[in-house]
């Protein structure tokens, strides 16, 4: 493949499209005349261009509903049985809190620190959330919560495919824990052991046969208050 | 899928956002969640999680609104964060492919020659073909075709320059085509 055959390709679904001004397209078929193979290739891309316009053409597979905010905000389940990546109700529950936060923080929203900065704030300023303990999840009755501890260790859970973080209240402490489970990792702040971190998420209680603790799960955002 | 124009409206809507104004949030999540959703079930194929993902999307969008800095348009943006997460989606889920036949046994196939998944139609053979694209070929596909994205738009959302976008597409629809002949049985 010459460069005059890579260049003038770029130009193959414009082409078809007559979108390529008339000295570009005179110019590719000129080209194509004397170019086997990119005759052989346009052909192909012509097929796959019609292919594609039919694609486009095709009506979207909506759900059946999508989430109304305000069945949101009013705290009703999000889908039963299936994983939430983050729960429909923590949508709108962190759309409404975003706009307490910015305006309380102005425009510095904890969510998004992973600085130092968050470590000067008060969690109670956090509102949406409520300030937790670890030894308080026993008796927790709230959904949303962030809370502060040690990180014991982070570990990946191969059946679960998740990662985990076991938190505790002191730098040595093993008790009282609570385990954070990240189910989407990109864009947060891995934090290492032994560091000080702050959690924001939902409060759960995983029982399972020969296991019982409770989780933050799953977890929306970290803070890291010192390594 | 009809085309969103995106302007003022949306630079007002950010605006009202970052200012703590419930109702711009829920605006953005009415006036995009339909497209996002077309966008995500196109590129991962399976409703229950791209429930989940476009969930993520809104939260992540909701959340990186007062760092946008309105060197794009709200819906490229917002498009951006939807093709990440289906990227991060599908890695996460990435299981070494294990052929059926050496799960079930050799007779599987000569039970059921048909197979269980063959598409039953040309639309669901279209959609088949598409979701066996390689992953970047079918964003290309999807954005150009699906969402009438400009070359320029592509480029914004996936954060290459527009002639390697026109490349990815020859690319995109000669493997699409392959596909399409695979699947309707062609030689």
């Amino acid at each position: 493949m010459s460069l005059s055959c890579r260049i003038l390709r770029r130009g193959f679904v414009p082409y078809l499209e007559g979108e390529l001004r008339p000295g570009r397209a005179g110019r590719l078929e000129r080209h194509l005349a004397g170019c086997g193979e990119c005759r052989t290739l346009i052909e192909r891309v012509r097929a796959g261009h019609e292919a594609g316009r039919r694609f486009g053409r095709l009506s979207a597979d909506l759900p059946p509903r999508f989430p109304a905010f305000e069945e949101l905000a009013a705290g009703r389940p999000a889908r039963r049985g299936l994983r939430p990546a983050v729960a429909v109700p923590a949508l709108v529950s962190v759309a409404a809190a975003l706009a307490a936060i910015l305006v309380i923080s102005g425009g510095d929203s904890p969510l998004r620190s992973r600085d130092s900065a968050a470590a000067s704030r008060d969690v109670k300023a956090d509102g949406a959330f409520t300030p937790l303990a670890i030894r308080e999840f026993a008796t927790n009755s709230r959904n949303r919560i962030v809370t502060e501890g040690y990180v014991h260790n982070v570990y990946y859970d191969k059946e679960e495919r998740t990662l985990h973080i076991k938190l505790a209240e002191g730098p040595r402490d093993t008790e009282p824990f609570v385990i954070c489970e990240i189910r989407d990792a990109s864009g947060l702040t891995i934090p290492r052991e032994g560091s000080r971190i702050r959690v924001y998420g939902t409060a759960r209680f995983d029982a399972q046969p020969g296991r019982g603790w409770h989780e933050v799960n799953p977890v929306m955002e970290i803070a890291v208050l010192n390594r | 899928m009809a085309r969103i124009v995106p302007g003022d409206r949306d630079k007002g809507l950010i605006l009202a956002a970052r200012r703590g104004d419930e109702e711009a949030f829920r605006e953005i999540y009415r006036t995009y969640r339909e497209p996002v959703w077309s966008v995500i079930l196109s590129l991962i194929g399976d409703p229950l999680q791209a429930q989940d993902i476009l969930q993520t999307v809104f939260f992540k969008a909701f959340r990186g609104l007062a760092g946008f800095r309105f060197r794009s348009a709200l819906f490229t943006w917002i498009y951006r964060i939807a093709c990440n997460e289906c990227r991060n989606h599908l890695r996460r889920r990435a299981v070494p492919a294990v052929p059926l036949e050496d799960i079930l046994g050799s007779r599987y196939e000569a039970d059921d020659e048909q197979g269980p998944d063959r598409p039953r139609t040309r639309t669901d053979a279209l959609k088949s073909a598409v979701l066996a694209l390689p992953f970047k070929m079918r964003e290309v596909v999807v954005l150009r075709y699906q969402e009438d994205l400009s070359y320029e738009e592509m480029s914004r959302v996936l954060g290459c320059p527009p002639g390697t976008i026109a490349s990815r597409l020859n690319r995109a629809l000669v493997e699409l085509e392959s596909q399409i002949r695979r699947i309707e049985g062609c030689p």
